[in-house]
């Protein structure tokens, strides 16, 4: 093998002068082998560049996979007389080296995925998305794929670590050759994740990360179908002020999800004259009896608000409930980790009537969409009802696949243009993104609308017996969409 | 400024807890002159006693120590006495400065902040420091375990907290009526020291043996990289055998709450404990009253002589080191009533031991449970008294730090550890 490479590079060295003053091509063409021919040589002759014979190599097998009469290489240094080849046109072997056509593992369409699978991100979260991919991963290959070929899905563990997601999405789009990002679980993450797909001009569609900034920097390759954090805390407001509440204790997190998302809740709960104070924790904090002591001693809340994510809830909410100050002593509001009812229950077995947020239509509204997804999530994962962040993360890597279909190709700017124009029918309902490139938000709109999902139904739901499974529960707020009456500890 | 008017960044949030009905006044100023009487008096007590012990041909090593407290307690009336007279010094000489150098700090941080929890109301302080004893007592047990496998082996187990968190999986998978055997919790507690001993006895006859058989050469590398190896292995295989859906048990035993004066207890918690004060008891018969205990403190103390007079070091190494896997193992079974449990929660309380072995004395077994205790305490009590509520509980972790930082500046070798 050494010799004939050997051999190969010292005709290539002599051939190289005769063939230099080729004029390289401006329009792509068919080509039939001749003697003495090679690849390089002719990648040298049309293109200018002897290296970029893989180009060749890549759209002749691109024509082959439509038209059988051209040749299929399946090694570039072996080629016979009499094949039909395709040589590039400069741009497209451009195109082809800058990484903006798909290339890698050539055959199939790589989409990267983000979630936080390991501590001290919520894991039990990264696992529910990651089965919910894997559904949808199965079903866009099972319907062919897209544009003709499979999907290869690629996903990556963020821990829940900002620094991790700069890594995880810089892995994605230089090493894996990504055309598009969907996932996450976490804004911290996605603050910075969005950075490395603006700078590298990658779509990405964010499933379950609220804060605000992550549309309103207004960046054309972001977009998210998970509600946005101001508008949540909007709803707990409103919430609350149905109760009657005077003073909340807000319990929230030192993450790039819990400072703003107490911050809002505090600016909306003065706005309707409820008092508020808020105490934060680390992400994996373990013993709260400390500050459940502390809030014990201070003046009695009449609510308190767990905006502490994952596991770390948990341990709040059971901890409170045995020092007496739990969900069946005072009106607690758990954090949405409640929704996987088998985890909650497991934690936090003193945690009945609590009462929590639940984004995604209520099971009396569901499509077929919806009820199709929720059968598989069930058969997958035992679950009854997916988590709001499994349906997010099922559709955003289904818009995705639609999106990459309608644009027609694996051309960011196609694939942004074809999202800003898309009508999705998912778990979630509708999906559009009304406001972007095309319709920019309206000066009197706030800049967080901007490639945002605008309609994520957002409900107050209670648990109200112990064991009892995420499909069952109370609808409690709002007028909308309620089943039945709060029940006040 | 944020570019977006609705959009608030965390720089601008400074004053958003201003509505608060908890935030008092402060008094900065004249505790700010309480606290600096105490810190330049500790400061030259430190500085200027050892070298006055030292001129005059003194032993100088607890001077910086001694010094210290009896500059901050009693300012420059305790100093000249003992620049004066120099006397031998003992733990008397510490007893009553100590007692008036907290008092200070209390009177300063009282001055500060009137208003305070920990200022206005005792029985606060009662429960907060209850609270700490009870899980302190918990950092104990898992520290012993650790401090034993160092003083026996020579060596840091960075596996320590795996072991923690296999004794509770296995306490949960003994009990657990949905998900495990359903068998009595003192069947789970059980299950769980014998699974950690017997891991902690294979990895250690296999793996770490060679290195005392001079197998090895780098001994001590060697060992770091193999328990952090073994750390990995038990942490990521509990991830994909276990799942990292958190498990939880209900209370050993159904005490009610449980009401001390006017403060109430989380029963699961006072379980918890009694049972680190139960393995406590028997950890120390069983090293003061039987052979096998006596030989491992022999051991502990001087390896050749041990083997002199007959004891295998070699097998003592094992037996410490599966007893120390046992020991956390322990806690953790007693904890999982307590916590939610993941495969992750070992590495918190790895760190956690070793803050508490480094303060209370390596290789001193008494040391690793007052230290835990210290710890405990320090902890639930910098969470309750910090004067901003809503901060306290982030910097959990530093006030153990501090306390951790201003021994080991006093007291280099730690609470108890063994003189220089």
């Amino acid at each position: 093998m050494k010799k004939y490479l050997f051999w190969f590079a010292v005709v290539l060295m002599l051939v190289m002068p005769a063939v230099s003053g080729a004029a390289p091509l401006n329009q792509g063409q068919d080509y039939v082998v001749q003697a003495d021919d090679w690849l390089s040589k002719l990648a040298e002759k049309f293109l200018g560049d002897p290296l970029a014979y893989p180009a060749i190599t890549y759209y002749t097998n691109q024509k082959n996979a439509e038209d059988e009469s051209y040749a299929k290489i399946s090694n570039s240094d072996v080629i016979e007389v009499g094949w039909k080849i395709y040589i590039p046109t400069q741009e497209e072997a451009q195109a082809y080296f800058s990484g903006s056509v798909q290339k890698v593992g050539e055959g199939t369409i790589k989409i990267g995925a983000l979630m936080p699978l390991s501590a001290p991100g919520s894991v039990s979260g990264g696992t529910a998305m990651k089965a919910a991919f894997e559904i949808a991963l199965e079903e866009i290959n099972a319907a062919g794929g897209v544009l003709g070929q499979p999907v290869e899905l690629i996903m990556v563990d963020t821990e829940g670590l900002p620094e991790r997601g700069t890594a995880a999405m810089q892995r994605l789009i230089n090493q894996d050759g990504v055309v598009g990002v969907v996932g996450e679980y976490h804004s911290a993450v996605g603050l910075t994740a969005k950075e490395v797909a603006h700078d590298n001009h990658v779509p990405v569609i964010f499933a379950e990360t609220w804060n605000d900034n992550i549309t309103a920097v207004q960046y054309p390759e972001v977009f998210r179908i998970a509600p946005v954090s101001s508008e949540v805390a909007e709803v707990d407001a409103n919430f609350l002020q149905s109760v009657g509440a005077k003073y909340v204790v807000i319990m929230t997190e030192n993450t790039g999800y819990g400072i703003p998302a107490a911050e809002q809740t505090e600016a909306r709960l003065a706005e309707r004259g409820i008092e508020s104070d808020t105490y934060f924790a680390d992400l994996g904090t373990l013993d709260f009896a400390p500050v459940i002591e502390r809030i014990k001693a201070g003046p009695k809340p009449d609510a308190i608000w767990v905006l502490l994510t994952g596991e770390t809830s948990f341990n709040f909410e059971q901890q409170a409930a045995e020092a007496g100050i739990g969900p069946q002593n005072l009106l607690m509001i758990c954090n949405q980790a409640a929704a996987d009812s088998e985890a909650f229950w497991a934690s936090v077995p003193d945690g009945n009537l609590c009462v929590w947020r639940r984004i995604g239509l209520p099971q009396q509204l569901w499509t077929d969409a919806t009820k199709a997804f929720a059968a598989k999530y069930k058969e997958k994962t035992g679950k009854a009802t997916p988590e709001s962040f499994a349906m997010e993360a099922y559709d955003s890597l289904k818009l995705m696949a639609q999106a990459i279909n309608e644009a027609g190709s694996t051309d960011p700017d196609a694939i942004i243009n074809a999202l800003e124009n898309i009508t999705y029918n998912g778990a979630l309902g509708t999906i559009t993104f009304p406001y972007g490139l095309k319709n920019p938000v309206p000066e009197d709109m706030d800049p967080k609308w901007w490639h945002q999902f605008p309609d994520p139904a957002i409900t107050m739901v209670q648990y109200t017996e112990k064991g009892q499974d995420a499909a069952d529960v109370t609808v409690v707020f709002p007028e909308k969409y309620k089943t039945g009456e709060l029940i006040r500890p | 400024m944020s570019p977006y008017p609705n959009v608030i960044l965390y720089e601008e949030q400074s004053n958003f807890m201003q509505a608060s009905p908890l935030l008092q006044e402060f008094h900065p100023g004249p505790a700010l002159l309480i606290l600096a009487w105490v810190v330049v008096w500790g400061g030259i007590g430190g500085v200027v006693t050892p070298r006055i012990y030292r001129r005059r041909d003194l032993d100088a090593s607890k001077a910086t120590l001694y010094g210290t407290i009896a500059g901050a307690g009693l300012g420059p009336i305790l100093l000249i006495i003992l620049w004066t007279k120099t006397p031998e010094l003992d733990w008397r000489w510490n007893v009553i400065p100590s007692l008036t150098a907290l008092g200070l700090l209390y009177w300063a941080f009282a001055t500060y902040h009137p208003a305070n929890l920990c200022v206005t109301s005792g029985t606060y302080v009662i429960s907060q420091v209850s609270n700490g004893i009870l899980i302190g007592i918990l950092y104990g047990v898992i520290a012993i375990g650790l401090t034993l496998i160092f003083s026996i082996l020579g060596i840091v187990s960075f596996a320590h907290g795996q072991f923690y968190m296999l004794g509770g999986y296995a306490a949960f998978f003994t009990i657990s009526q949905t998900m495990g055997a359903g068998l009595h919790p003192i069947i789970g507690l059980l299950m769980a020291g014998l699974i950690t001993f017997v891991i902690g006895v294979v990895f250690e006859y296999t793996l770490l043996r060679p290195m005392h058989l001079g197998k090895v050469e780098r001994p001590g590398e060697y060992a770091i990289l193999l328990t952090f190896g073994l750390a990995f292995f038990l942490e990521y295989s509990a991830l994909a055998i276990l799942g990292a859906n958190p498990r939880k048990v209900d209370p050993f035993f159904n005490l009610g709450n449980i009401t001390i004066g006017a403060i109430t207890l989380p029963p699961s918690r006072v379980i918890a404990a009694g049972i680190g004060l139960l393995i406590l008891v028997i950890l120390l018969w069983f090293l003061n009253y039987t052979w096998l205990g006596k030989a491992l403190r022999a051991v502990s103390q001087d390896k050749q002589a041990a083997a002199v007079v007959g004891i295998n070091p070699l097998n003592m190494n094992t037996l410490a080191f599966g007893l120390g896997a046992m020991l956390a193992g322990l806690s953790g079974a007693a904890l999982v009533q307590v916590l939610a449990w993941v495969p992750n929660i070992g590495a918190l309380a790895s760190t956690r031991s070793f803050v508490v072995i480094v303060l209370g004395g390596m290789g001193s077994l008494p040391g690793a449970m007052i230290g835990g205790i210290v710890i405990g305490i320090v902890e639930s009590l910098g969470v309750g008294c910090f004067p901003d509520v809503s901060r306290a509980l982030a910097y959990q972790q530093v006030f153990g730090m501090i306390i951790f930082a201003v021994v080991l500046l006093l007291k280099p070798t730690g609470l108890f550890g063994r003189e220089l």
